[in-house]
């Protein structure tokens, strides 16, 4: 049972990570990126030949050197989302919202099949393994790797949640996401927050990706496309647009795969997650913290 | 299917395309076979193997093996007195909707024979369009009892079937004395076939236990979720019967969760990539697969030429799809005409060919009448032979 609520809760801060991108962009410019799962495809590849290139790292360096590898591919992938925001959505600002999710669409067949056309469609293995000792914790499993990696993503959701509650740049996110044309009516530089909307969410979803590559090991271009349809399940389920909702739901997402595995086996899994998702929806449509619609951010 | 949902939808248009299209591909053939236009031009055989995707290097083992054997026969005066063979390689990317597309090409360019095949669940669509044309399948690799169930006159499997893998898999089991099993599959047709396969020769049998038969979703990275039920079971053999990919990161997950048992995992997982994604865990996993050409004895002058041709090693499948090819150069002189029925009908008659897995003659379902498995294990991250079971 403890170790239901451990593996779910530690998939669940993956999704929570990735949700998080997807949920703020929406909050902000009511676009479903498709492309931000790819984007987390790209923070592991990023991440893979940063690592490749400093060539043979001594195993106590091993952490230290991920961390700025993690920090280098997070600045990356936030500006590969500056990039894509400038290029691909924001030519598209005024235009109806089919073209625009059309072209997330298009943006993620481009990053999937640029990576593999870059980098090669094998998958690779992860130069550095993230190796460190077990714990029994109330008859849970618990491995050193996985504490890093969790705190590490709280550490992250703490940091994004300050800036969005405590800055002025915060304050501007959540006004864009009440009334777009009364905060530029305001004087608020729309398109700058937009531009670190995309850069926060990317660089998040980076993160996401180096850490996936150093604990399980192996990368390859589509592995961002599962990912990110449960990472839009969890950001619905939290309630689309709400940051805490986010966090909320990648959690809940991963205890109900945990337990849909082990109430129905490993093969009814994701039509037990998916049925809760439709459950939601039908139910409470604006997920779990939707109540908050006036105020999305 | 690798792109999970995104490619159902592509995937029902492909088929209407398919069906669309079956009819031309008829057409295009019948006249073709009619007209003696082609009579001295190349004898071109069509192989549709991974080219793209993560199957690409075994599609490359594939391509290497073929060309090797058509070169060889070109060079020996080719077929039919003197017609050169050609070799058209397409992509099959492991997916059912590119396997089509790519079926339809070959097939419009005129192939007389059909060479290819890896994934079970691409290949299995291609065999409508095959049969349309009435051009004979020689599958090298592909090897769910999917293919031959149809009773199709036209596909022939070289590979050794699930059934086969399945029977050596419990030959196993009772040999090392593994009581309970854990079977795992990815829910692709080739895996699942596996599987359910072996549960079923184990029922009947009875001398080994299955505590668990589950299945994941390929694609993703986590696989807590499989391992912990695993954990909770503790089988002594846990059988993976999918690809590598997650194969790797299975084998790496249950190492890291402290399984204490065996793992063995079917042929789709030999490729020298599972040990690196397994990682240290790797060491010491079983698996189920036929001969390669570092498990045979004499096949030195063999890995050789491949070696200078090609300048890599040869891999999983070369074998088989060098075998394909002869087989298919043997047919078709047999026959003394490029008509899909005759070859057909001489590669039914085939008695004692001498191939890699020994001398062929197939069944009446069109199946290698002993599959020639055997018993591989990781030793310092390579495949190496473990048992023969004989």
């Amino acid at each position: 049972m403890t170790q239901l609520i451990w593996d779910g809760l530690f998939v669940g801060s993956f999704y929570a990570l990735i949700a998080l991108g997807y949920s703020m962009v929406y909050g902000i410019i009511k676009l479903l990126n498709f492309a931000h799962g790819d984007i987390y495809m790209l923070g592991a590849f990023i991440g893979f030949a940063l690592l490749t290139s400093l060539g043979g790292i001594p195993a106590s360096l091993s952490l230290a050197a991920l961390l700025v590898v993690l920090l280098v591919s997070m600045l990356l992938t936030g500006t590969a989302g500056v990039i894509i925001e400038r290029l691909a959505y924001r030519p598209l600002r005024g235009a109806p919202r089919l073209a625009v999710l059309i072209t997330a669409v298009g943006v993620s067949f481009s990053l999937e099949y640029g990576i593999a056309a870059i980098a090669g469609p094998n998958p690779r293995a992860f130069p550095v393994r993230m190796e460190g000792g077990v714990f029994d914790v109330f008859g849970a499993r618990v491995s050193l790797p996985q504490i890093i990696l969790m705190l590490i993503a709280a550490m992250l959701m703490f940091a994004l949640n300050t800036y969005i509650q405590k800055t002025s740049t915060g304050r501007a996110m959540r006004s864009i996401a009440l009334d777009m044309t009364g905060s530029l009516l305001m004087g608020i530089n729309v398109n700058a927050v937009i531009t670190r909307t995309f850069f926060i969410g990317s660089a998040l979803a980076g993160a996401a990706g180096v850490m996936a590559g150093a604990y399980y090991g192996k990368i390859d271009f589509l592995m961002g496309f599962i990912i990110g349809l449960k990472a839009f399940t969890a950001a619905v389920i939290g309630g689309i647009g709400n940051i805490k909702g986010a966090m909320l739901g990648g959690l809940v997402l991963g205890f109900v795969e945990a337990f849909g595995t082990e109430w129905f086996g490993g093969q009814w899994r994701d039509v037990f997650a998916f049925s809760v998702l439709i459950l939601f929806l039908t139910l409470r449509p604006t997920g779990i913290l939707g109540e908050r619609v006036t105020e999305r951010m | 299917m690798k792109l999970g949902t995104r490619n159902t939808i592509l995937l029902g248009i492909a088929s209407a395309v398919v069906l669309a299209t079956a009819g031309c591909g008829g057409g295009l053939l019948s006249s073709g076979d009619g007209e003696t236009a082609g009579a001295s031009g190349p004898v071109k055989l069509g192989m549709v193997v991974p080219i793209s995707g993560s199957s690409a290097p075994t599609g490359a083992y594939m391509k290497n093996g073929a060309q090797l054997a058509v070169d060889e026969i070109n060079k020996a005066g080719g077929v039919l007195k003197g017609r050169k063979l050609e070799l058209m390689v397409e992509d099959e990317a492991c997916d059912a909707q590119q396997a089509v597309a790519s079926a339809n090409k070959v097939v419009s360019a005129g192939a007389v024979v059909s060479v290819g095949g890896y994934c079970s669940g691409a290949t299995l669509p291609t065999l409508p369009i095959f049969q349309k044309a009435n051009i004979p399948m020689i599958i090298p690799a592909a090897n769910s009892q999917e293919l031959v169930k149809q009773g199709l006159k036209n596909v022939f499997m070289i590979n050794g079937t699930g059934k086969q893998q399945s029977t050596t898999a419990l030959a196993f089991m009772k040999k090392a004395g593994l009581a309970t099993v854990a079977l795992v599959d990815d829910n692709t047709s080739y895996s699942k076939d596996i599987t359910t396969e072996t549960a079923a020769q184990i029922e009947t049998d009875g001398g080994v236990k299955v505590l668990l038969k589950t299945s994941v979703t390929a694609g993703e990275s986590d696989y807590s979720a499989v391992v912990r039920n695993i954990m909770a079971k503790k089988p002594a053999l846990v059988y993976w019967t999918g690809y590598y990919q997650e194969g790797g990161l299975i084998i790496n997950q249950l190492k890291k969760a402290g399984f204490p048992g065996k793992i063995m995992v079917a042929d789709g997982s030999v490729d020298p990539s599972l040990a690196k994604i397994a990682g240290t865990g790797g060491e010491g996993v079983y698996a189920t697969m036929t001969q390669t050409p570092d498990t045979l004895k004499g096949a030195e002058k063999w890995i050789a030429d491949y070696k200078a041709k090609f300048k890599t090693d040869a891999g999983p499948y070369s074998t088989q799809s060098y075998d394909a090819v002869r087989l298919a150069a043997k047919a078709i002189d047999d026959a003394g005409s490029t008509k899909g029925a005759d070859i057909t009908k001489a590669l039914e008659a085939i008695d004692g060919f001498p191939m890699f897995s020994g001398p062929l003659k197939f069944t009446p379902e069109h199946t290698l009448s002993s599959g020639g498995f055997l018993i591989l294990v990781i030793k310092d991250g390579k495949f190496t032979l473990d048992n023969t079971l004989s």
